[in-house]
């Protein structure tokens, strides 16, 4: 990696701080809210979820579409860089930013599964696999606003992947693998968490490359 | 051995929807000022993008210090300083900020021309970007620009929407980069008054076309207005290099776009007056024939 590349994804880290640490503060103490009860618990998840997913959607407009709207995409590409060394920085730039909010957000729910009496521990492999697919679906978020070339594309993905979150708790919760555990005293991780976990990573890897291969030989970048 | 040009275009054409660039072709030379002039949509802003390798033009040529574009623009703008009229810095982020992530990029920052021009600018390093005004916005980025001390500066116009003091203060910047015959400037504007001040070879250019390119000076000797006012019954004799004729009865205004004093011989003692014209003068003429002669 260039020594320009890493300036410029300290730079995505430096420019984004406030919605990092604004987003982890509020995902920490969603989950602290979560142990006092069970409404207490659905009002925690609710915030907890919203924090994570708003921070990617944050991140995304802000670095994305802001920076090639407001024009300052021209001072970052007046630098000596060439648009796949751009790409890069910027995707792994903001996948770095939204990976501290999503650290402190998986840590903290995953410290309140194992710390709650009132939750069961049966319900940490969901909660793994709920919190892989947050970070799966921000790179899809992050992977279409670098692609979108319209304000309307973009509210698009971000109104598709929202609505993935609630397709995912339905659909993956309702697995048997999942479900039949969750009410469980222990942990259970069987082959349905793997491949789950599997596929987000697939997902992932898949978002965070497709950049690479299509919008870094745009014709025209600006 | 022949200096490498700084911008070399050869047949350079690019089409968009409602717009094409057609067979661009000029050379700015080290040393040199360029301004590129014309109407808004003329072109001005896509050729500079070009340039700068951010598009990539459908046909022709481009080489920027050499370096083939945009293919290897990531080693030519190690070279380039550019500003455009619209390139706002990163939000969240003060000037000072700034200052340190381009001089940590640019080995050649100069950190006491930069703190020459934040006083000289009146720019504070402490500032968020969020709080500058518009003519801040652009002074600091032409701070950040010329303090890495290119060999290339490549503005699009810079001085849109500052007031007449800040754009001397610009104007007089770019005048003192070129002290040093090593750096040259590409600079476009619709504003004729700042192009004819700094620049030494103008191009003009109208929709998509480049209609002329030439030296400052030889357009400006080359250009005349001659008013004549003929005798009752005379008529105007047929003059090579007429671009313009305005007439109002025995009255005739004529434009030429290369001045000779075979004119006025020819025309004899029916010349009332001969004038000298303004850049924008010529630019208006040189566009408005340019035009006729597609139309036709």
């Amino acid at each position: 990696m260039s020594v320009i590349t890493r300036k410029l994804i300290a730079k995505e880290l430096y420019v984004h701080r406030w919605t990092m640490l604004s987003s982890a503060a509020a995902a920490a103490l969603a989950a602290f809210v979560c142990a006092f009860g069970r409404t207490a618990f659905n009002v925690g998840a609710i915030a907890w979820i919203t924090a994570v997913i708003a921070s990617g959607v944050m991140l995304a407009i802000y670095g994305v579409m802001h920076e090639r709207k407001e024009h300052s995409l021209q001072f970052v590409l007046s630098l000596p860089i060439s648009t796949r060394q751009y790409v890069f920085a910027k995707t792994f730039g903001l996948l770095l930013s939204f990976m501290l909010p999503w650290l402190v957000a998986s840590a903290s729910a995953v410290i309140l599964v194992l710390a709650s009496p009132a939750v069961n521990d049966g319900l940490l492999p969901y909660i793994v696999v709920f919190c892989g697919f947050l970070l799966a679906n921000f790179s899809v978020v992050l992977c279409g606003a670098l692609h979108a070339r319209s304000e309307g594309m973009m509210t698009a993905v971000i109104i598709l992947t929202n609505m993935a979150v609630s397709l995912f708790m339905f659909i993956v919760g309702a697995l048997p693998g999942l479900r039949d555990h969750m009410a469980g005293p222990v942990p259970v991780w069987n082959g349905t968490v793997f491949n789950v976990l599997l596929i987000e990573a697939i997902v992932l890897a898949i978002a965070v490359t497709l950049p690479l291969l299509t919008s870094a030989r745009r014709r025209d970048f600006v | 051995m022949t200096a490498t040009k700084h911008i070399e275009m050869r047949g350079v054409a690019k089409a968009f929807r409602f717009f094409a660039l057609h067979g661009l072709s000029f050379d700015l030379e080290p040393g040199q000022v360029m301004g590129l002039v014309g109407p808004n949509g003329a072109g001005k802003s896509t050729t500079i993008r070009m340039a700068m390798g951010l598009m990539t033009p459908d046909e022709g040529e481009i080489r920027v210090l050499g370096h083939p574009m945009p293919a290897a623009q990531a080693a030519a703008k190690r070279d380039i300083g550019y500003v455009s009229a619209d390139m706002r810095l990163m939000p969240n982020a003060t000037l000072g900020w700034h200052m340190k992530l381009v001089s940590s990029i640019y080995p050649g920052w100069d950190a006491a021309y930069a703190a020459t021009l934040v006083k000289r600018f009146n720019l504070r390093p402490a500032q968020s970007t969020h709080t500058l005004s518009h003519g801040e916005h652009t002074k600091a980025a032409l701070l950040l620009a010329l303090a890495r001390r290119p060999r290339l500066l490549i503005l699009d116009e810079p001085t849109t929407g500052l007031d007449p003091v800040a754009r001397h203060e610009l104007l007089t910047e770019f005048m003192d980069v070129l002290r040093d015959e090593s750096r040259s400037i590409l600079f476009s504007s619709h504003n004729t008054v700042d192009v004819e001040r700094i620049s030494d070879r103008i191009a003009f250019l109208d929709r998509g076309r480049l209609v002329a390119n030439s030296d400052k000076e030889d357009f400006l000797e080359r250009w005349r207005r001659i008013e004549v006012q003929l005798p009752p019954g005379a008529a105007l004799p047929e003059l090579a290099h007429i671009v313009g004729h305005a007439s109002d009865g025995r009255f005739h205004t004529l434009t030429t776009n290369h001045f000779d004093e075979r004119q006025l011989a020819q025309l004899g003692p029916a010349v009332r007056n001969v004038q000298r014209m303004s850049l924008e003068e010529i630019f208006v003429a040189n566009v408005m024939h340019h035009r006729e002669a597609r139309d036709q």
